[in-house]
């Protein structure tokens, strides 16, 4: 039973499109990953699943059921603007939050105490909002997206904006609500989170999905194309005809595009490798790996990136 | 509790509790208060107490001048005689006047016909001194007029009689009445409701905004209706209003039946209110302001900023002011032509029906019928307001233009 079906959803703004036959499923107990530059319906998206605008045509179904505002009290979202009332309290804030959700006064600020000690910021309850760092705001923001224990929780680059300690700390809160068989789903630019988290990914370009699906599928889909090369010396090994791009980060630290589609011709690392040790190049690191999903990202939309 | 109560409630805490609301709770009263008292100080400090010279081909005519403007019913000035003039007594004059020993002197010459009126020359200090010269030609109308009468053959006493002020007792409906105080309660009542409802129109717009800069409206709509939460700030934002007013007047009662407020306004002013005054400026200040929110919604939904909401709050302040350009017209004709139309149409039903009610005699039908109109005027802003704040709270940018906005009507 999926969480959210988006079926064949399509959004026109006055003249622009904004998504174009959009589908995907979102099973409970699975993260999913909105991808996709700047600009290309991501957000839009995100705000039709949640009946914040009405696609022109699709259908959105959440918990099985067509869309019906009643589903919302079950749904957590963070959009990608951060919006508190600045001159709340920050603990009026989140028990308001809760209230509008259904959730007691008592029951609210109850809950609201708890989560702050999870995310280490219980000080800043008797604060007011606009007193806090901008971190700190994510934090609550966080808090009232999730107070009402919502079964799919939608967050909108959550990422963005916090250090690395309070990213892990608010990573490994979603990997726990994952655990606790939530849907979640979180649009990033930043891949490597999404590589670590997902389990499926839905990339957008120019509102249509270029790619969709498991994560592992995703990443089947493309042959083990890539090698990664720590170098000393001659260098003419990487001018092998099997090499169809060469990117060097300096120190010798070099990744390498095979030729080689993976269907009709194999991209193969071991000429390659061969090459360099004729030449006496003396190699320190020489891994084959599958391209990551910023690499297939770049390959998917081209030079149209502005993300 | 429902949604937009909640979002009335905060609204409401919120706005209780700020530093601009105690302010203006305090403060709005004493510059009224204080601008009550400054106009009952002027009205009774017109006399002048200024010191002339009077100059006079007649002697009598100048004592007797002096006598009024001594001791007559708005003067208390300094008068001195000098008559008749030498040759050098116009420089004499000047120099004191420059000196600033004189504020002004008068010169009476005898008339050019027997039987007109004598020729009367005045230069004062300043001629910015208003009171001074009006002082003067009143009292020289009086001393002239009573001259004139006796020298007909009249008696001194049966002068002074003619020229007693009249005393007019006003009675509305059979009862005599205050009026002056009613008068001055009503207008007091008058300029609340104005103010407040414009006010906290323009309240709804801001908080609108601030909510769109601030992004909370993201949040807030994958929670709660639009309607629940245009709703709720109108019924938040009216309530501060009516907390507002309703201490204003508890305090206004209180202080006006005091001892210092009688004596600050002379006597047995006290606030003169009947009980449908007051309901009736609360039904006629609820109805105003649900049409001015409503109106005011629409507009915060519409634009990004105050700025540009400056720009467009002649919406809301032309009618308004157009009602504030009335009342001399409305206070005069309570019942009159332009009064009765005026108070039908429904931005100006609030304010125009309510003085209508308080100082003429609308038949119930017209109250009943101004009551329906607004109805009918709130819910057709509603309807279009709401549709505008659907759309508008999600629009950031460039400031929507009037075929976009009729578009977004027709959105369903």
């Amino acid at each position: 039973m999926p969480t959210v079906e988006l079926n064949n959803i399509r959004k026109v703004y006055e003249n622009k499109v904004a998504v174009e036959g959009l589908t995907l499923r979102i099973e409970p107990g699975t993260m999913f990953g909105l991808l996709g530059p700047n600009g290309s319906g991501k957000t839009s998206s995100i705000r039709m699943m949640i009946g914040i605008t009405v696609p022109d045509s699709g259908t959105v179904s959440l918990f099985n059921k067509p869309f019906d505002r009643d589903a919302l009290k079950r749904v957590g979202y963070l959009p990608e603007e951060r919006g508190l009332y600045k001159k709340m309290n920050v603990l009026d804030q989140i028990v308001f939050m809760g209230q509008l959700r259904g959730l007691s006064e008592t029951e609210a600020t109850r809950r609201g105490k708890q989560w702050a000690e999870r995310l280490q910021i219980t000080e800043a309850l008797p604060k007011k909002t606009e007193e806090l760092s901008k971190g700190m705001q994510q934090k609550i923001q966080f808090i009232t997206a999730l107070i009402h224990e919502p079964e799919l929780v939608i967050m909108d680059e959550p990422f963005s904006g916090l250090d690395p300690v309070n990213g892990a700390l608010l990573q490994d809160t979603l990997l726990q609500l994952r655990s606790e068989g939530k849907a979640i789903l979180f649009s990033t630019h930043r891949m490597d989170q999404v590589e670590k988290m997902c389990d499926a990914i839905a990339l957008i370009h120019r509102g249509k999905v270029v790619l969709e699906g498991n994560m592992r599928d995703v990443k089947n889909a493309y042959p083990r194309n890539r090698v990664e090369v720590v170098y000393e010396g001659d260098n003419s090994f990487l001018r092998n005809p099997v090499v169809e791009e060469v990117k060097e980060y300096g120190g010798g630290i070099t990744n390498i595009k095979l030729r080689g589609d993976g269907v009709t011709t194999m991209p193969d690392a071991q000429p390659l490798l061969a090459d360099a040790v004729r030449n006496g190049t003396r190699i320190t690191r020489f891994e084959v790996k599958e391209p990551t999903l910023e690499e297939i990202f770049i390959e998917r939309v081209g030079g149209n990136v502005d993300a | 509790m429902p949604n937009f109560l909640l979002i009335a409630k905060r609204e409401y805490l919120e706005r209780i509790r700020t530093k601009s609301f105690l302010v203006m709770t305090v403060l709005i009263p004493l510059l009224m208060g204080g601008g009550l008292f400054g106009s009952v100080l002027m009205t009774k400090n017109t006399h002048s107490d200024a010191h002339v010279a009077v100059v006079s081909y007649d002697e009598r005519l100048a004592m007797d001048l002096q006598n009024e403007l001594e001791h007559g019913k708005n003067s208390e000035m300094t008068v001195t005689v000098i008559a008749p003039p030498s040759s050098k007594t116009r420089a004499t004059l000047d120099g004191e006047l420059a000196d600033k020993e004189l504020d002004g002197y008068l010169w009476i010459r005898s008339p050019e016909h027997a039987g007109s009126q004598p020729v009367v020359e005045y230069k004062p200090r300043s001629s910015a001194d208003i009171s001074t010269r009006d002082t003067l030609q009143n009292g020289l109308h009086t001393v002239l007029m009573r001259e004139r009468l006796q020298s007909q053959g009249m008696a001194q006493t049966e002068v002074n009689a003619l020229m007693q002020p009249v005393q007019l007792n006003t009675s509305g409906t059979g009862q005599a009445d205050d009026s002056t105080a009613q008068y001055v309660s009503v207008v007091v009542l008058f300029l609340l409701m104005y103010f407040v409802i414009m006010l906290y129109g323009m309240n709804v717009a801001r908080s609108i905004i601030e909510e769109k800069t601030s992004r909370v409206f993201e949040v807030m709509l994958a929670t709660v209706r639009p309607a629940d939460m245009m709703a709720g700030k109108m019924l938040g934002v009216g309530s501060v209003g009516l907390t507002q007013v309703a201490v204003w007047l508890t305090a206004g009662f209180l202080l006006s039946s005091t001892a210092i407020a009688a004596r600050v306004t002379g006597g047995a002013n006290h606030v003169h209110l009947s009980a449908s005054q007051v309901i009736f400026f609360v039904i006629y200040f609820l109805l105003g302001y649900m049409l001015y929110s409503s109106i005011a919604a629409a507009l915060g939904a519409m634009t990004n900023s105050e700025q540009e909401l400056q720009q467009l709050n002649m919406f809301l302040v032309m009618p308004l002011a157009l009602c504030m350009f009335a009342l001399g017209v409305v206070v005069n004709a309570p019942d009159g032509k332009v009064a009765t139309i005026m108070s039908l149409i429904p931005p100006f039903t609030p304010l125009i029906m309510y003085m209508r009610i308080s100082l003429g005699h609308p038949s119930w039908l017209q109250v009943g019928a101004s009551i329906a109109f607004m109805l009918v005027a709130i819910y057709a802003v509603l309807w279009i307001a709401s549709r505008i704040y659907r759309v508008g709270i999600l629009m950031y940018g460039k400031r929507p233009t009037l075929p976009e906005i009729l578009r977004w009507l027709k959105y369903s």
